[in-house]
């Protein structure tokens, strides 16, 4: 049994951990198998509720559709201003001297420790990633960096991790190499259980040994192919040293997809940069987000917690979720509007790319289950005010709903009443102005594109030679790709995902492929 | 250096400011947008504003480069698909719908607008002068059709336009450098039987000997005579002398042109002609064939065809539509419209007495004084 004692008191429930209805028991079990199903009825209701109603209550229909056309564009309104004010928060803040910032406040005794877990991923994207901590402008004798291998992925992966320690060790001030064994119950097999492996494991052998405060400790949990810019840590611990709630804060950076954008295909660069702008539209809402991705936190907040999770899929938003319960929903996002970079996800073949794309956000969008989990636990924890467990659920809720529903909704049941409509439907002009209506709407929507493409090539890394000029091009009207993305990326993998935890077909962890040329 | 970044994030007030505003958009143009895709327009006519309701026509053509005409007016858009015509903001009234191209026939109908409903129409317009393709018994080398005759090619089809280039030789001993044509043999199949009696007069035969049929032949000729003939849940068929297209299909397929719609302000003969109305008329009180409801709508089970008071000697529907009829009358080959709002239109498709007509899935077949052709119905703009 697991020493509690350290844990916050909401986190040594015995079902403060829970992933699935299956751990638990009576009617908490029924409860949140009612919860995994919910999604995914809703969704599917909703889509086959508009065929119905296109059928049976064509006018009905025809004003929905409308109505949702014109939401639609508000909303396209509403993002791309979030966007854009991010856009030039990120821009600021990229050329701001952090390391001068910070010069003002006391901070040598703050620790950064950087926990990479990793699978089988080549060697390249180590050296990249450890190449990229190398460069940083924080003092390298504070870093604490943590490899976290896996023993299922084989000696290789655990020998190359040891040979990335003989390289790299001596640069920073602690360097630890974790195996994450593959046989513990309870488990799932994934980042999430790494990670909670190699948290346990620095503490033991690093922290501890050293007698290091947690309080002193800021952990960035990062994917392995994650690439900080020099002044990642400084903006870091500036903004942790400012913050109003420090130790009850996680700091959530812009993840750019760019490593590899110059070599990865259209399709790629454009579900890549869609998801960076959803993260700074995100990064301009704390209230309403999670972490996503390599994010960091205190490592006093994590020992309270118990680490996190390593049962779940989503466990980079499920680690806030578990501090927002733990801490009696007195726990927040800072965002930073600082970059990281990360890999587009692409492989060998255009038909690769396809899968791994789909299978990425389908793993993304399981992240539905942590809605489950909020919502049963927002019935346990009355310590959280009610107002804000009501608006949380809501918001959520509404985000996973609106993922899968909306695109599907905008471009391809919009136009079921002209086909699916009654007789008396079809004769009125409502019949033959509804699919200009909603077209010439549409355009206007994709209008936002335009914001879209000016952003992302300002994002974009400098042309590396062997490029042309000409991909500037394919690069500013690949966006028009994005009516199909969203469905093909967003919209199918969500329901796809929404229909498993629905079913009770829970998914595992799937490890998206890193490559770079 | 400033101790801080100059660009803080998005305050929650201001993002609710935002919000609002956005709301509020939402609000004020839904109404405004619905108001407009269901028809309601405002005027600004003798310094007034109003909203007024109007309606719509949606006509389809056959031919791709045609001109639209609403009232005297061009019609040049919207357009939805090429061949289809999608008009709006049309007051509610009769308005004149005209169809045409120079080298084409025009077609006419006067259709009724009610606000909010949007009236369909299939206009086709036909080649002014009968285009053929002549099928000859010989080839020459290059295709080319070859005629033994003396006279010129361009007294062969003094009636008609072919784009062939005719090969004439002036002795038939010349066969022997000609290739025979194997459709020439196909289609004289065609007309293997022949006769230049009148339908209703073989009708009258063939019920003398109590023969009767009730399905069309793929391929149908003036001498493989079919009292019937159907094509969907329409059938072309003879009544006391006359040709109608009878509707055997459930009452909520119906198609549009079958139908009428009442109205308070005016009555099915200012609407859709009096012959219209005479026809609902008959059949309100009709026990054998009835009319057909359907919701607002009042449905005649049949329409009668203008055979312009001449005798039919061939019938069939134009290939690839149920819409309109190939009619052989005393003077020649038409196309007529089943659809009778306003009125038939009726084009001349060739002219001549003495014809003889077969079909073969898409295309024409005629047969006059010993020379067979293929009727052209689609041609390119001049």
């Amino acid at each position: 049994m697991e020493e509690q004692s350290h844990l916050l008191p909401y986190a040594r429930r015995a079902d403060f951990k829970v992933a699935r209805a299956t751990e638990l028991s009576g009617k908490d079990r029924r409860f949140f198998r009612f919860l995994e199903i919910a999604p995914g009825a809703l969704s599917w209701l909703i889509l086959i509720g508009i065929i119905l109603a296109s059928i049976y209550a064509s006018f009905w229909a025809a004003y929905f559709i409308i109505a949702f056309s014109v939401y639609w564009v508000l909303k396209t309104v509403f993002l791309s201003y979030h966007v854009r004010h991010n856009w030039k928060r990120l821009k600021h803040h990229m050329e701001l001297d952090w390391e001068q910032l910070v010069a003002r406040f006391q901070y040598d005794h703050f620790y950064q420790l950087v926990v990479f877990p990793f699978y089988n991923e080549p060697k390249e994207v180590l050296e990249g990633t450890l190449e990229g901590l190398k460069e940083s402008k924080y003092n390298p004798k504070r870093l604490i960096v943590v490899l976290a291998a896996e023993e299922r992925a084989g000696e290789g992966a655990v020998e190359m991790a040891k040979e990335m320690q003989e390289r790299y060790g001596s640069y920073f001030g602690h360097f630890l190499v974790t195996i994450h064994p593959d046989d513990i119950a309870g488990e799932i097999a994934g980042k999430g259980s790494n990670t909670h492996w190699a948290l346990h494991q620095v503490k033991e052998l690093v922290i501890d040994k050293h007698g290091i405060k947690y309080q002193d400790i800021l952990t960035s949990i990062f994917d392995v192919d994650t690439i900080i810019y020099p002044d990642y840590f400084n903006c870091l611990i500036w903004h942790f040293l400012t913050t109003e709630k420090p130790y009850k804060s996680a700091f959530q950076p812009v993840p750019l997809f760019t490593n590899n954008l110059w070599e990865a295909p259209a399709l790629s660069r454009v579900m890549a940069m869609s998801s960076t702008f959803w993260q700074m539209i995100m990064q301009e809402r704390p209230d309403r987000s999670a972490t996503f991705s390599s994010h960091s936190v205190s490592f006093q907040a994590l020992y309270e917690i118990g680490y996190g999770q390593p049962n779940v899929v989503s466990e980079d938003s499920r680690i806030y979720w578990n501090l927002l319960l733990a801490n009696n929903g007195d726990f927040d996002i800072v965002p930073l509007s600082y970059p990281i970079a990360m890999d587009a996800t692409v492989a060998p073949t255009i038909w690769g790319t396809v899968k791994n794309i789909y299978k990425q956000h389908r793993r993304w969008t399981y992240g539905v289950e942590n809605w489950c989990y909020i919502m049963y636990h927002f019935t346990k924890n009355k310590a959280i005010p009610l107002k804000k467990r009501l608006v949380i659920g809501f918001l959520q809720g509404e985000g996973y709903s609106s993922l899968v529903t909306n695109p599907i909704m905008l471009f391809i049941l919009g136009w079921a009443p002209i086909f699916l409509g009654t007789r008396e439907f079809h004769e009125t002009v409502l019949s033959y102005e509804l699919p200009i209506m909603v077209r010439n709407l549409l355009i206007i929507a994709m209008l936002g594109l335009v914001v879209s493409s000016i952003i992302s090539l300002s994002l974009t890394p400098p042309r590396p030679d062997g490029h042309s000029r000409f991909r500037y091009v394919v690069m500013a009207v690949q966006w028009i790709m994005v009516p199909v993305t969203m469905i093909v990326f967003s919209a199918i993998p969500g329901l796809d995902a929404q229909t498993r935890l629905m079913l009770g077909r829970y998914m595992g962890f799937w490890v998206t492929p890193k490559r770079i040329k | 250096m400033p101790e801080e970044p100059q660009i803080i994030g998005l305050s929650k007030g201001h993002r609710l400011q935002f919000f609002w505003l956005l709301v509020v958009v939402f609000l004020v143009s839904l109404p405004v947008l619905i108001f407009y895709t269901t028809g309601y327009r405002l005027t600004f006519e003798n310094d007034q504003t109003t909203i007024v309701t109007t309606g719509g026509v949606y006509v389809t053509t056959n031919d791709l480069e045609v001109d639209v005409y609403l009232d005297e007016e061009k019609v040049e858009k919207p357009r939805l698909f090429r061949s289809a015509y999608y008009i709006q903001n049309i007051e509610t009234g009769i308005h004149r719908l005209v169809v045409q191209r120079p080298d084409l026939q025009t077609w006419v109908k006067e259709l009724p607008v009610d606000p909010h409903i949007v009236i369909e129409a299939s206009a086709f317009n036909m080649p002014a002068v009968p285009h053929i393709r002549p099928i000859t018994e010989y080839l020459d080398g290059s295709g080319r059709p070859v005629y033994f005759t003396l006279a010129s090619s361009s007294s062969l089809f003094p009636q008609a336009t072919t784009t062939v280039l005719i090969v004439t030789a002036t002795s038939t001993s010349a066969r022997v450098f000609y290739d025979l044509n194997e459709e020439f043999i196909f289609v004289q199949s065609l007309f293997s039987t022949s006769s230049s009696e009148s339908v209703f007069d073989r009708l009258r035969d063939q019920m003398e000997r109590f023969r009767f049929s009730t399905t069309s032949a793929t391929v149908s000729t003036t001498t493989d005579f079919e009292p019937v003939v159907e094509n969907g849940n329409i059938r072309i068929e003879e009544q006391a002398g006359e040709l109608y297209a009878v509707w055997y299909g459930p009452a909520q397929s119906i198609p549009y042109y079958f139908c009428v719609t009442e109205r308070s302000s005016s009555s099915i003969a200012e609407r859709y002609g009096t012959h219209v109305a005479a026809a609902i008329e008959k059949h309100t009180v009709s026990t054998t064939s009835p009319l057909l409801t359907n919701q607002d709508r009042l449905c005649r089970p049949e329409i009668k065809l203008d055979r312009k008071r001449m005798d039919v000697y061939f019938y069939d529907f134009f290939p690839g539509t149920a819409d309109l009829v190939l009619l052989q009358l005393e003077d020649g080959l038409y196309v007529t419209e089943i659809d009778d709002r306003s009125w038939q239109n009726t084009q001349l498709l060739y002219p001549g007495a003495n014809l003889q007509v077969a079909l073969d899935s898409n295309s024409i077949f005629v047969k006059e004084q010993n020379r067979y052709f293929e009727i052209i119905t689609e041609i390119e703009p001049n």
